[in-house]
């Protein structure tokens, strides 16, 4: 049990302090046994506390910490460095939430919210009280990367962690690298051509001896873990085994394939997808022909098999209208007298891709936009399409198009294959069914699973910058962590009571990672645990019919005392507002300060009064009195009396 | 740091998200690394932010880790309040003179007790809440800083000696100078972020004329924890709004602006979209309705462009909240009556064709993004080329997306063109694997 | 603190990954739910031990609901099935101790799951609420 232990309960500047009266609990903490310190603080992530707790750690030799914010989500790792400067076992400190699931969550009734959050620091008190010192274990890791996909992305990362030093194992399941970019045609912005750039990506990738490229080969099995991960390959009847220390998902996308009908798709040959007209302006000379007949006239339909508000496909696939717009571009360079009609929802050539939208207006490509609700309708006569649409830009006038051509827009969706690669490497698939990051801002490329990473567009749609710039990112990541030649693993592990296990094979047996097996030990068979394949999910322990193994963290007795703090009686009385505000203004007079801070003093002395009365009052614009009043609010000299009768100002008194 | 602090393998200029990201980065990989950022704080234009877009997490809790990992990172050091005066390169290596400017606060005295900030009488604009609230001559730069010291603005300091007699440590130095520096490094990454578009030179929309037209930075100022006011209230005259509009593309893909007052090359003429204004603009609307349950919001727009992961279902979720979204282009805004404070939008309503007017008791601008390429005239035996919206270039876009025109300097983030949060940070990423694989191969 | 309506305790078991995450959506967004439900976090819910669900009973929980991952763990594909077990073993020993089964459940929640959160949330409540509190129940095990 711990006998000094500090609680630091977080105002997070309003978020907590608004609805808990955090000033009471940090009191009545600090009776708590076992605990030495117990302190509010504005930011408890902020720099200046961070340090505060370090030093309290440091001065007062704390043997744990609880930190009362926000979702361990968040701060986890930040509380857990602070630990260590100070010299703490970060296993000694516990993270409660009393942001996320309790201020926010019960807004409503601060005084419940304040109850509850005592049980909340209550059960963290408790818990730390039985944390344990843990030791991160550190393992050997091998300076080999696998990446999944030979698309632009993987390509790109292979040329980058080849030039760090890493050996690349690039597989591929295909028969030729590039992916869809081999296919396609010019490109935006460079107005390469997609063949070129995969050549030259190629070139590079032929220049690094440390990447061996596999193309036809299918990824089959992989087990290990971080630093030493095993991927068994198949390549055509042979079978590789491959020892890698990290993994680089880049298997890319698939565009959406319309459905039999879906505007007159598979019915008509005059209704094709963007990726196929592509390669037809491609391979086109001079003329644009489509099945011996010439093209003069298309309609692009926007949106195909995306932005579906009740469909599966709810996302936007961000280079669609792009990638349209400068197909239309480019066919007008291409060939004479064509005539280009763009069927739309919202155009979202975002950044810099708006001027080839600008240009393609001044081009004289008619842009007509439709709501989803009433999307165009495709007639076909005799295989000819018409097209009915109504045109929400000049008061929904009906429109009947012609053309040539219906160019459909398709969208992209993940992979067929996607749920297989997921399940193999354990990535978990986000609800748009892309592959899913842990964190879109603080961990974008990495996945739950250490030393597996995605890039491109396997994670979500992305130009080809994008998805070079994410596979890239990946590559410093993994650079980072396999640079040193050996890897820190976290210590939440099961582990094995050798004197009450009886092997049953229970654990092993609901075991995912192959993590437990047998040994002998004292003249019995126990479980034993693989510490670097553990993942430390604890499904083993519920299972033991002796209760002889368990989670590091999750012990019967953390999660037991945290249940019982969680109930434990509070006498929290209501709340007094603070007083430490009104001190800091007591110390100070108004001498000094500009002349309309006296004036609005005088204003409001004996009254509580809205901005317009003030300004009024002392004849002065009301933005003025707003910045000035608002300041000596900020400083204390002034406070809000709240809402006036019609509850559409605030009202204002002096501070005392 | 216990390095020779002369000699670096990686300079990187500006400390917002995309800098710290390259840093971290780069110092992950073991590689010495020198942030040099202008301000008084790293965190660049994030920390400034309310929440973010889509998941709706807290700006601050998102950056404030990392701009502490950033500062304690044993392989960064970092200089704030320093300007960059010059880079050369020779033989593969760039020489940098650098001047970091006075505080007139020892930094390494100082607590951040605030103590001095209490009495010292001088009010100045506070520049952190975008203008909206004073603060004092002496103050720590915001709530969040890092690192969390008082600095003088000097230019409004009548050196009356309150705060030098309040500081306990003696921190206070009003005799301080400018400090020239020089360091050597084999790679350069820029990551000086964008300028926003500033609403005066749209003169039509009334900004600055009529107190209660804001820009959306002022917006997520109001709505942020760390807010200037008590609540969500106009800085016209302390009114709950409850009829509140959102101007779009102010500023972005509009080639009308030619000409406007005070407005220098780079504000001139921004054709292109900013790409960040239509999801910050739904993001506010969707913290508004929670902080005001009451108002109305209207967002009038040209094309919603909510491309990124998850963007289209956060603005389908906001139309569904009851944000009303209107296909059009405000063409002037004007204010009635003086009194209420009250606005006129006169706009084309796209769809039906027609001119029409709206009251609204609150207009924000949704400013676009303006490049920041101040550090290409630095560069003294080398030219960093600007594109034709004056980013820094890219010279390979598509495979290549951070080299630029100078071999062994790497652009991240917006300094290359508008981008939101994610794509800053995944350009970092990139831009340090770039300069890690160049460091390597020197 | 004695209250006149009576509010039932609930002890959720969440992981760390996805149903707590869902959680936490809620409070971001605000949207309310009773605050006596309080919530331990653990990596899976294949992890939670039957005598940590009787330990809540006994220290005046009335009910305990257990947000798994479902399809979307990412430890185990079986993870349904493991947690189900675990039900089931808890049921066991509930009735045992004149407990009533109803007492105990399971919902699958992902990590953006805000509204299905606190809509389980209500309707566990109603049905304890119909149950009464713990310290009064008289189930009689069959």
């Amino acid at each position: 049990m711990k006998q000094r232990i500090g609680v630091y309960i977080c105002h997070c500047g309003g978020n907590i302090s608004d609805y808990v009266d955090v000033e009471q609990l940090g009191k009545l903490m600090a009776k708590e046994n076992g605990v030495l310190i117990s302190k509010n603080v504005m930011f408890a992530c902020s720099d200046s506390t961070q340090k505060e707790i370090e030093q309290d750690i440091e001065e007062n030799k704390l043997d744990s910490i609880v930190v009362a914010s926000c979702s361990p989500k968040l701060h986890t790792h930040t509380f857990r460095n602070v630990a260590i400067r100070a010299g703490l076992n970060p296993y000694n400190y516990t993270q409660v939430n009393i942001r996320e699931q309790c201020s926010w969550a019960h807004s409503d009734k601060p005084m419940d919210a304040t109850i509850k959050a005592y049980g909340l620091i209550r059960a963290g008190i408790n818990r730390v009280s039985y944390s344990e010192v843990l030791e991160s274990l550190e393992i050997s890791a091998q300076k080999v990367v696998a990446i999944i996909g030979a698309g632009v992305a993987g390509m790109r990362a292979a040329v980058d962690l080849a030039r760090m030093d890493n050996q690349v194992y690039l597989i591929e399941k295909g028969n030729t690298v590039g992916g869809h970019v081999a296919q396609a045609g010019r490109l935006f912005p460079t107005n390469e051509n997609g063949k070129e750039v995969v050549d030259r990506l190629y070139q590079r990738i032929r220049q690094q001896s440390n990447i061996t490229l596999f193309t036809n080969a299918t990824l089959e099995k992989v087990s290990g873990s971080i630093g030493n991960f095993w991927i068994e390959v198949k390549l055509g009847s042979e079978e590789l085994k491959l020892n890698v220390g990290s993994v680089l998902v880049t298997t890319g996308f698939d565009f959406y394939d319309p459905k039999e009908g879906e505007f007159g798709y598979r019915l008509s040959d005059r209704v094709i997808t963007l990726p196929d007209f592509n390669k037809m302006v491609e391979n086109s000379k001079g003329k644009l022909i489509h099945n011996g007949k010439s093209v003069k006239s298309v309609a692009y339909i926007y949106c195909v098999g995306n932005r579906q508000s009740k469909g599966e496909n709810r996302y936007c696939s961000r280079q669609c209208c792009t990638a349209a717009i400068h197909s239309s571009l480019h066919v007008h360079e291409k060939f004479e007298d064509m005539t280009a009609y763009h069927l739309f929802r919202d155009i979202r050539t975002y950044g810099k891709q708006e001027l080839l939208y600008q240009q393609s207006s001044k081009n004289g490509d008619i842009y007509i936009r439709f709501e989803e609700k009433e999307p165009p309708v495709v007639e076909l006569k005799n295989g000819n399409p018409t097209i009915k649409v109504k045109d929400y830009l000049t008061t929904k006038r009906e429109l009947t198009l012609d053309t040539d051509l219906v160019v459909l827009v398709t969208g992209m969706v993940p992979r067929t294959d996607s749920n297989s690669v997921s399940s193999k490497l354990k990535i978990p698939i986000g609800i748009d069914r892309f592959f899913n990051e842990i964190h879109p801002k603080l961990k974008p490329v990495e996945t739950v699973i250490k030393g597996v990473y995605i890039g491109g567009a396997c994670q979500g749609p992305k130009n080809i910058n994008e998805s070079v710039q994410s596979a890239l990112s990946g590559a410093a990541k993994i650079n980072a962590t396999l640079k040193s030649g050996n890897i820190n693993l976290e210590p939440i592990i099961a582990r094995v009571n050798a004197d009450s296990c009886l092997w049953c094979g229970k654990c092993a047996e609901v075991c995912e990672y192959d993590a437990i097996s047998s040994i002998a030990n004292g003249g019995k068979l126990i479980a034993e645990v693989n510490k670097a394949t553990c993942k430390g999910c604890g499904i083993c322990a519920p299972t033991c019919p002796s209760n002889a193994i368990e989670l590091a963290q999750f012990t019967d007795n953390e999660i037991e005392s945290m249940i019982d703090g969680l109930m434990s009686k509070a006498e929290i009385s209501p709340r007094v507002e603070s007083q430490q505000n009104n001190q800091k203004a007591g110390v100070q007079s108004l001498a000094g300060y500009p002349k309309i801070w006296r004036t609005i003093a005088n204003a409001l002395e004996g009254n509580t009064l809205t901005i317009p009365q003030i300004a009024e009052k002392i004849d002065q614009e009301a933005s003025l009195v707003t910045w000035h009043l608002m300041t000596m609010n900020r400083y204390g000299f002034v406070e809000s009396a709240g809402l006036n009768d019609n509850e559409d100002y605030f009202m204002y008194k002096l501070k005392k | 740091m216990s390095i020779d602090k002369t000699k670096y393998d990686a300079l990187v200029v500006g400390g917002g998200i995309a800098g710290q990201e390259a840093a971290l980065s780069l110092a992950d990989m073991d590689y010495k690394v020198l942030l040099v950022e202008k301000d008084l704080s790293i965190g660049g234009k994030m920390i400034h932010l309310s929440k973010v877009f889509p998941t709706l997490d807290c700006a601050a809790c998102i950056t404030t880790p990392k701009m502490s990992e950033t500062a304690r990172h044993p392989n960064i050091n970092l200089l704030l309040n320093t300007n960059i005066l010059e880079i050369e390169k020779d033989n593969g290596i760039f020489s940098i003179a650098l001047t970091i400017r006075p505080k007139y606060v020892k930094e390494d005295l100082c607590t951040g007790c605030q103590l001095c900030e209490w009495v010292c009488p001088v009010i100045v604009d506070d520049g952190f809440n975008n203008n909206m609230v004073g603060r004092k001559a002496i103050s720590i730069a915001f709530n969040l800083a890092n690192p969390k010291v008082a600095a003088i603005d000097m230019n409004h300091c009548i050196k009356c000696k309150k705060c030098e007699i309040a500081c306990v440590p003696k921190a206070i130095d009003y005799s301080m100078q400018p400090q020239n520096i020089s360091i050597e490094t084999k790679t350069v990454i820029i990551s000086t972020g964008f300028n926003l578009f500033k609403p005066e030179n749209k003169p039509q929309y009334g900004y600055g004329k009529y107190p209660n037209v804001i820009d959306a930075m002022q917006m997520d100022r109001l709505i942020a924890p760390t807010r200037p006011y008590n609540s969500v209230v106009r800085p016209g005259d302390g009114k709950i709004p409850d009829k509140i509009a959102y101007v779009l593309c102010t500023g972005s893909r509009d080639t009308s602006i030619e000409n406007a007052i005070g407005c220098s090359v780079d504000c001139a003429n921004n054709p292109i979209c900013s790409q960040i204004c239509c999801m910050y603009s739904i993001k506010q609307a969707q913290l508004l309705m929670g902080a005001l349950p009451l108002a109305d919001i209207t967002i009038y727009y040209m094309d919603i462009r909510a491309f990124g992961k998850g963007y289209e279902e956060f603005y389908q979720q906001a139309k569904g909240m009851g944000v009303s979204f209107i296909k059009g282009k405000i063409a002037k805004i004007t204010q009635k009556d003086h009194n209420s404070g009250d606005l006129i939008l006169r706009y084309e309503d796209v769809t039906t064709g027609t001119l029409k007017e709206a009251k609204h008791d609150l207009v924000v601008l949704s400013v676009g993004v303006l490049p920041n390429n101040e550090i290409a005239k630095v560069f003294t035996n080398q030219k960093l080329e600007l594109d034709d919206q004056r980013f820094i270039k890219q010279v390979d876009e598509l495979l290549s997306p951070s080299l630029t025109s100078i071999e062994g300097v790497f652009v991240a983030g917006t300094a290359a063109g508008p981008k939101d949060i994610p794509d800053s940070i995944l350009s970092a990423g990139s831009a340090a694997s770039e300069a890690a694989s160049y460091i390597n191969n020197i | 603190m004695s209250t006149e309506t009576f509010s039932p305790k609930i002890l959720v078991f969440s992981t760390d990954k996805i149903s707590d995450p869902g959680i936490d959506q809620a409070g971001l967004r605000k949207l309310h739910y009773s605050p006596s439900v309080y919530v331990i976090s653990l990596p899976c819910s294949s992890g939670i031990k039957p005598r940590w669900i009787m330990r809540a009973f006994k220290q005046g929980f009335d009910g305990v609901f257990i947000a798994a991952d479902g399809h979307e763990c990412s430890y185990s594909p079986k993870c349904a099935e493991h947690t189900n077990t675990i039900i089931v073993e808890s049921q066991k020993m509930m009735k045992e101790n004149n407990i009533n089964p109803k007492r105990i459940r399971m919902a699958a929640l992902c990590s953006v799951c805000a509204e299905p959160f606190v809509s389980h949330m209500g309707n566990f409540s109603k049905i304890l609420s119909e149950l009464g509190s713990l310290e009064t129940e008289v189930y009689k095990a069959q």
